[in-house]
């Protein structure tokens, strides 16, 4: 075979190649090298052939390759596969990095695959400053005196940070997957479970609305209802609702503070409107109560009664027998008139000595009865130290037009009436405008 | 003179003092014209297999030397990994990657790519990364504490466009005790 035969054999194998790509056999080298009879065509043909093979090879595995077999093989005098090795140790390499990546190793990088290793470097930054950001996120929810939930649309509880399972007393696992209004948030302040429609933070979960709740109770594992404050917000993903987030604590204490507020406050209320030594009201608190009574019995037209008494030389009793006995005598004389007295009336010190008495849906004639039944006891009982007081009383009612000055001033009248007639007795001022 | 010679990291010397204006590096050429000189001077001399192994022994020395005085061996080991990768880039030494890495038999297989031995060689059909083999074996001694051995399955001078060492301790090589 000469060596134009030779080159046509060889075009047209190549003409058919180019134009049909390699096929299922791969290019076919045309000629049998041994069967070449020119010595010096031969081993020409041999390394021609040697070449073919070697494309051959180069293709498959480039195929292999193509498919991400990275365990292809090419043999290593395979002068043409060789910048596919490289691409084959590259792929290897990141299918490496890229399950360490999965795992969370970020300090993978890629150098010197241009535009690939800019993305991948690119990856990884954006990558570790998620993490940033989630380190973040999870050391402020750890270290945060606020319980955090966050659940699901149907308020299924996905998430819960330590200061919740804290304050719940649940293990994360043992309400994961839980709906947060069946085992926290179902029951109401005064312990009764709400109903499954009507419970407000499933409401807003499924609805996507803010609650929030100054005054609720969580069910703990314990049974136990734990007093919070809770404010749930609404999550949304792409614009589509995604659950919510739920911050709540615990606020025992704050209610222990305002149960002692309540107390202390009681107490300062007590102290402004009672009398230290005798325990009944004061003046103050007399005068408020007067005037509510007045407009009352004058709004339904109701008879009204007033009685002011004082204790009949009472001075005398002080520098006698000192004033200790003289707040003794106070405190006897308070305590007698107090339990002849109904709940309906107001007693209540004037000041010194000096007392009185309203008497609600009460006539003048009853209100002089009373009067003289507290006159005659006080008369009749034994104080001790002196062992006998005396009182002067004044009684008036109330009348159309009255106020509060008038009223009072008419009793006072009556009083003053009773001093000057001699003391110990019962004075009555009659309605005169009437 | 002296019957041996302890190697110091010291003995490199101060660069910026001792070469002010040529400075800390120097050519590619340069290294494998030294280290292929060593090998036909030391092969003609002791024979192949001999001095094949002192380059491994030497890479060794290297190898846990370079780690001693460049590398943090505090770091866990993606991160040690990375922070070697960089180096090896930074001084041109070559492009380390790994393709499977288990940790728990510290058994591994790297790829160094433009390698500073051998890359763009003519094919030999035979691996020549002796002094490659040693380096990496020291540096992983030097991390983890334990002997290993770093066999280099594909050379430039094989054939291949990237060096490829298969990696274990050597226990894992002698099989279990």
């Amino acid at each position: 075979m000469d060596p134009r035969k030779i080159l046509e054999e060889l075009d047209a194998c190549l003409k058919k190649a180019m134009s049909q790509g390699l096929g299922k056999n791969g290019l076919v080298f045309p000629i049998d090298p041994a069967a070449v009879e020119d010595e010096q065509l031969r081993p020409f043909c041999h390394r021609l052939a040697a070449v073919f093979d070697m494309v051959n090879e180069s293709y498959k595995y480039a195929e292999h390759l193509s498919r991400g077999d990275l365990k292809a093989k090419s043999s290593r005098n395979n002068i043409f596969a060789m910048p596919l090795k490289g691409l084959q140790a590259s792929l290897a390499h990141l299918t490496w990095q890229a399950r360490q990546v999965a795992e969370g190793d970020l300090n993978q990088q890629v150098h010197f695959l241009g535009e690939f290793s800019d993305s991948f470097n690119h990856m990884i930054s954006s990558l570790r400053e998620k993490k940033m950001i989630e380190q973040r996120l999870e050391l402020i929810t750890n270290v945060l005196g606020e319980g955090v939930f966050l659940v699901d649309s149907h308020g299924k509880i996905v998430f819960a940070n330590p200061e919740a399972m804290r304050l719940i007393g649940y293990r994360f696992d043992e309400i994961e997957g839980a709906l947060i209004h069946e085992i926290l948030y179902k029951q109401q302040l005064n312990g009764t479970l709400y109903k499954p429609e009507e419970n407000p933070l499933f409401n807003a979960i499924t609805s996507g609305n803010d609650y929030n709740d100054e005054d609720g109770v969580f069910t703990c594992k314990s049974g136990f209802l734990m007093p919070i404050s809770l404010v749930c917000r609404a999550v949304y993903k792409d614009n589509i609702l995604d659950g919510a987030v739920i911050a709540f604590r615990d606020i025992t204490v704050q209610k222990k503070h305002l149960q002692t507020l309540e107390a202390i406050n009681e107490l300062l209320e007590k102290q402004a409107t009672t009398d230290a030594l005798t325990g009944i009201f004061n003046r103050m608190k007399f005068n408020k109560s007067f005037t509510n009574e007045i407009q009352r019995a004058q709004r339904y037209n109701t008879p009204l009664s007033l009685i002011i008494f004082d204790i009949d030389h009472f001075k005398q009793v002080n520098d006698t027998y000192g004033h200790l006995a003289g707040d003794s005598v106070l405190k006897n004389l308070v305590r007698l008139v107090a339990s002849n007295l109904r709940e309906i009336d107001i007693f209540a010190r004037w000041g010194g000595e000096e007392f009185v008495i309203q008497t609600p849906e009460t006539s003048l004639d009853g209100a002089i009865k009373l009067a003289e039944k507290l006159r005659s006891k006080i008369e009749n009982h034994d104080f001790t130290e002196p062992e006998k007081i005396t009182t002067s009383f004044g009684v008036t009612s109330l009348k159309k037009g009255d106020n509060t000055i008038s009223f009072i001033n008419r009793a006072d009248e009556a009083l003053y009436r009773a001093k000057k007639g001699g003391r110990n007795q019962v004075v009555y001022m009659e309605n005169r405008h009437d | 003179m002296h019957d041996s010679y302890d190697f110091k990291w010291e003995d490199l010397g101060d660069l910026s003092d001792g070469r002010p204006n040529l400075g800390a590096e120097t050519s590619v050429i340069v290294y494998r014209l030294m280290q292929y000189t060593f090998k036909d001077v030391f092969s003609k001399k002791l024979g192949k297999q001999k001095t094949v192994e002192l380059f491994v022994k030497a890479g060794t020395l290297a190898g846990q030397q370079f780690c001693r005085n460049v590398l943090d061996t505090s770091l866990p080991f993606s991160q040690f990994m990375a922070e070697l990768k960089e180096k090896l880039i930074s001084l041109k030494v070559g492009i380390l990657r790994i393709e499977a890495a288990d940790e728990e038999k510290l058994q591994f297989v790297l790829t160094v790519s433009e390698d500073l031995d051998c890359s763009g060689l003519p094919i030999f059909g035979e691996s020549v990364c002796d002094y490659d083999e040693g380096f990496i074996a020291g540096i992983l001694e030097e991390y983890t504490g334990k002997k290993f051995m770093a066999k280099e399955v594909d050379c430039w001078a094989t054939g291949d466009r990237t060096c490829r060492f298969e990696v274990k301790p050597v226990e894992a090589l002698d099989g279990p005790a």
